[in-house]
């Protein structure tokens, strides 16, 4: 069991946002979070990686307790995301972003970094040589010098991945990588993802794009009001009978995935 | 012959130039993580009081004063970060700039200590004091055909000149490693950054720290240079001053404070009839800043259009990004 999470909730003042909510996620596996806009998935991002603490339950990775840990923290212990509005550093070059999500395995401080002592100079040299490994994995080896910002959506959204890779993460949490991409992108996202999961990297996925979920996830957690409503193998989720309300719910059509 | 080129007024010129320049870099450091501080001229005065106080009254030699003074007041830096840690942009801001004037009116009315607003005078003059560190290793002005005050003003220019280049060399330095991707991350994406792994706590505080650390340095340095302080050297004016170095040179690379630090010093000098109206030229300055320029003059397509390489004719580049290969 790689992560845990156990009877979770989240309010934010009066607004219920997670009620109560388990669910585990083993070694190598592609666990699919999904459920309606405004179901509490992001929620349980931010809550992972410590971005706000849970009302009330507990998280546990690879066994130990990550309650009281700041974001920080929790990247370094092997846990990283990306985001669903891309948040790359836009101003740097792709590599140089790449980079900075290798920051945490590095340990040179200041002074080493200004007298450029040898073991920071290989250090380095392994950082450049990480990041290009990693760009070529997501696909984006020619594009290195290029500033973040001038990259296309598709390509944003994977180096997002690429940036959360170099933190060398033992799960990875990808929210909505699909959101605006074509088919051909999506395509390649399910390589990419296939990819990812061959590097023995466990994946926790939020998406909306259902043939994606269907295709790729072992299991899946459907969210709706904050609740967990299933959870199973894709096909069972597909027949299950309040999922497919949630979705298609008969008065709340504005919902609609 | 040598002492027909050394002008002693202009050299003190250049000198003042050069602090400004370590000024420049100093609010660039605390800039780099986003943070924006109207408290530098108030770290700057802690630095000059303490090592005007060091020297004068515990015959503290000069130059553990000066490093006394720049270590002290990166420690109220680090003080100060914590809080400012709350605090985003004009927050802060406004929070640094009472700082500031919290610290002058202290120095104002501890008078005991300050000798309040008349100010210090009779500081230990660094100039001087190499003059007369060289005259007891035997040697005297004229022995390179230099007058006292000729020799005073060049080697203080040459001290001031071989610090700068250290401070800027440090800070290139640790901008192109670990420490300053994690330092322009937080600048543009503060959770991001954290979500990636970097303790910006850490790296807040250290820009901050650092910041006031340097400011303290060049506050150091001023009350050794001028031989008098007063409050009144560090109010808000001080403080605009030195921000206006980054916001006017650019604060995306350390040579637009530099540049700024330049360019603003020298002005005033080349422009003496319109010297008395240099604030209001500044505040003209920054608006027309603001509209047009927001990143300062010199930016990152500026340092690379200066180290393009210089081919006969443009060759057609390869890739997307606006930034050419190194």
């Amino acid at each position: 069991m790689v992560l845990e999470i156990k009877k979770i909730s989240k309010n934010f003042g009066g607004i219920q946002a997670l009620t109560d909510v388990s669910f585990s996620i083993e070694q190598g596996e592609v666990l699919g979070l999904i459920g309606p806009n405004g179901a509490g998935k992001t929620t349980m991002f931010n809550m992972i990686t410590a971005m706000f603490p849970p009302s009330s339950g507990e998280i546990g990775f690879l066994g130990q307790s990550l309650s009281g840990l700041k974001p920080h923290e929790i990247t370094k212990r092997g846990i990283c995301r990306t985001f669903q509005n891309i948040r790359l550093f836009s101003e740097l070059t792709v590599r140089e972003n790449v980079m900075v999500g290798n920051h945490c395995r590095l340990t040179t401080g200041v002074l080493q970094s200004v007298f450029r002592t040898k073991y920071q100079k290989q250090e380095e040299e392994n950082v450049l040589r990480n990041s290009d490994e990693i760009l070529e994995i997501v696909g984006l080896s020619e594009f290195g010098q290029t500033i973040a910002k001038n990259l296309s959506y598709g390509q944003q959204r994977r180096l997002e991945i690429a940036r959360a890779l170099a933190s060398r993460p033992q799960l990875l949490l990808l929210d909505e990588p699909a959101a605006g991409m074509n088919e051909k992108e999506t395509n390649d996202l399910f390589d990419l993802i296939k990819k990812i999961q061959a590097l023995n990297i466990t994946i926790l996925l939020i998406e909306h794009d259902m043939p994606l979920v269907m295709r790729i996830c072992s299991r899946i957690v459907v969210l709706n009001f904050g609740k967990k409503i299933a959870e199973g193998t894709p096909s069972s989720i597909q027949n299950n009978k309040e999922v497919i309300e949630a979705y298609l719910g008969v008065e709340e059509e504005d919902e609609l995935a | 012959m040598l002492s027909e080129l050394i002008n002693p007024y202009y050299l003190q010129v250049a000198t003042f130039i050069l602090l400004n320049i370590i000024l420049g870099v100093s609010i660039y450091i605390t800039l780099g993580t986003g943070q924006l501080s109207l408290g530098h001229a108030g770290f700057m005065s802690i630095g000059a009081y303490t090592s005007a106080i060091l020297t004068l009254n515990y015959n503290v030699p000069l130059v553990i004063g000066i490093i006394i003074a720049a270590v002290f007041t990166g420690f109220i830096g680090v003080l100060i970060g914590f809080p400012a840690l709350r605090l985003q942009g004009v927050y802060l801001a406004i929070a640094t700039l009472g700082f500031g004037e919290v610290i002058r009116v202290l120095f104002i009315n501890w008078e005991g200590l300050t000798n309040g607003a008349i100010g210090i005078r009779g500081i230990p003059h660094l100039g001087r004091e190499i003059l007369s560190f060289s005259e007891s290793l035997g040697f005297s002005p004229g022995m390179i055909g230099l007058k006292n005050n000729q020799f005073v003003s060049l080697a203080v220019f040459l001290v001031l000149l071989i610090i700068s280049i250290g401070v800027i060399w440090f800070f290139i330095r640790q901008s192109n490693s670990r420490i300053g991707r994690a330092f322009a991350s937080i600048k543009m994406d503060e959770e991001a950054s954290e979500a990636m792994g970097i303790n910006i706590t850490y790296y807040k505080i250290l820009a901050f720290g650092q910041g006031a650390l340097l400011a303290g340095f060049a506050g150091a340095l001023y009350a050794h240079l001028t031989a008098y302080i007063s409050p009144s050297d560090f109010g808000y004016h001080r403080a605009v001053e030195i921000l206006i170095f980054a916001i006017f040179g650019g604060s995306e690379v350390i040579w637009g404070p530099i540049f700024g630090a330049i360019f603003l010093s020298t002005m005033p000098e080349f422009l003496r009839v319109i010297s008395e109206y240099r604030f209001m030229i500044y505040g003209a300055l920054l608006v027309l800043m603001m509209a047009f320029r927001p990143q300062g003059l010199i930016d990152t397509n500026v340092v690379n259009w200066i180290k393009r390489p210089r081919l006969k004719k443009k060759e057609g580049k390869h890739g997307t990004g606006n930034k050419k290969d190194k």
